[in-house]
């Protein structure tokens, strides 16, 4: 899998820890912001806020040096942290009443792989997330195209808090095995 | 520490508790098996991430203000019907049709929309006349009022009171309902619907 996240122009700056570097901030913001800033504005619906989540994740990832490569290819990590910033970010103060308003208002638990960034990876995530058993895939929708927290899910299904967890922890493993195995 | 378990792909999700983020750092600086795990289950989430669809185009801050306004309008419309929705659906089911109307006034009204993305806002039923139905929407911080009402007089005024201070905020227009949306009301203690001298709905907004 790791392949697929590698590029050639990037090798250069995986390779070595990150340190606060104007231009490898710069190479690695221009080739993967698209992708980075998807994943925040699927969560804020805000392409400023989303912008800044993108950059706040960033700083904090080239400020703090946190970044290793033995700790995995730069972009799946780079995800998970705009990803996490972009969640802290919606569950501030500042959006705390929309994502209520979405929460209530139901968002739509579909699947969309038209509108992907990445199209064949989609069909194919689609692919994977249809061989999951039914509970496993819901709680994937709810979850990570629901950005719901794991205690909304709980309430929203009526499914105690730690099957929540398990159940989504299980999903994510057999979704990493079916799209390691399956054909890219 | 112990091995993180569940919370090495909860953590790839964003969905750990942040308070224990560099401490789930530090076990995978330390720990092999639990650190392959988690680049497992971020790998997954990426691929997750793939079929997202992309953010709307690229744009350099500097010049995005207008492009901005139309992206916040385009991105929060239907979360911003529902949120009106909801808002307005709060009370009982005699106030379905302001529901509904109060949703497409707010769809229409593009600046109002636009504030309303971007800030916190809260929400109050004034207490009216019978035959009057008002609700306030307020940003938190003072920056916009918005107040909708059906029954209201024909020309009745919003005015908010501070302390002593009383300020007119300007007429309701003629729509139904009949709507006002104000730039920096500021803070008031107390918002009236003002008409013939005598107010047909009051309220206290909760900042």
């Amino acid at each position: 899998m790791a392949r697929a996240y590698a590029s050639a122009g990037l090798s250069a700056v995986e390779a070595r820890p990150m340190v606060l570097d104007g231009p490898a901030f710069d190479r690695a913001y221009r080739e993967y912001a698209p992708r980075l800033r998807s994943v925040a504005f699927a969560v804020l619906h805000d392409r400023d806020g989303a912008e800044d989540a993108v950059h706040g994740a960033l700083m904090r990832v080239w400020g703090g040096g946190t970044y290793r490569a033995e700790r995995g290819a730069l972009l799946p990590f780079l995800i998970a942290c705009v990803r996490r910033e972009a969640l802290d970010a919606l569950r501030g103060s500042k959006r705390r009443h929309l994502r209520e308003v979405r929460a209530s208002a139901g968002d739509p638990l579909a699947f969309d792989d038209t509108a992907a960034l990445d199209p064949l990876e989609a069909r194919r995530v689609r692919a994977a997330l249809e061989t999951l058993p039914a509970e496993q895939r819901d709680v994937i929708l709810r979850a990570y195209y629901g950005h719901r927290t794991l205690a909304e899910v709980a309430q929203d299904t009526g499914v105690p808090l730690g099957t929540v967890k398990s159940r989504l922890a299980a999903a994510l493993r057999r979704l990493h095995s079916t799209l390691s195995e399956g054909p890219r | 520490m112990n091995h993180l378990d569940d919370d090495a792909e909860l953590y790839a999700l964003g969905l750990t508790e942040r308070e224990r983020d560099a401490e789930i750092e530090a076990h995978l600086a330390e720990c092999g098996d639990c650190r392959a795990r988690v680049i497992a289950a971020e790998e997954a989430a990426a691929s997750l991430a793939a079929a997202l669809p992309a953010a709307p185009a690229d744009a350099k801050r500097s010049d995005a203000v207008p492009a901005r306004a139309a992206t916040v309008r385009r991105a929060w419309w239907p979360s911003l019907a529902a949120a009106a929705a909801v808002v307005f659906g709060v009370t009982a089911a005699a106030e379905g049709v302001i529901a509904q109307s109060a949703s497409a006034q707010l769809a229409r009204t593009d600046v109002a929309l636009t504030a309303i993305a971007s800030s916190h806002f809260g929400h109050t039923t004034l207490t009216s006349d019978p035959g009057v139905i008002a609700k306030a929407l307020y940003a938190r911080d003072g920056a916009w009022c918005y107040v909708v009402a059906t029954g209201a007089p024909r020309g009745a005024h919003v005015i908010v009171h501070r302390g002593a201070a009383a300020r007119d905020l300007g007429a309701l227009d003629a729509g139904a309902p009949a709507t006002l949306f104000v730039r920096d009301p500021g803070r008031p203690d107390s918002i009236e619907v003002v008409a013939d001298g005598r107010a047909v709905a009051h309220g206290k907004p909760a900042f």
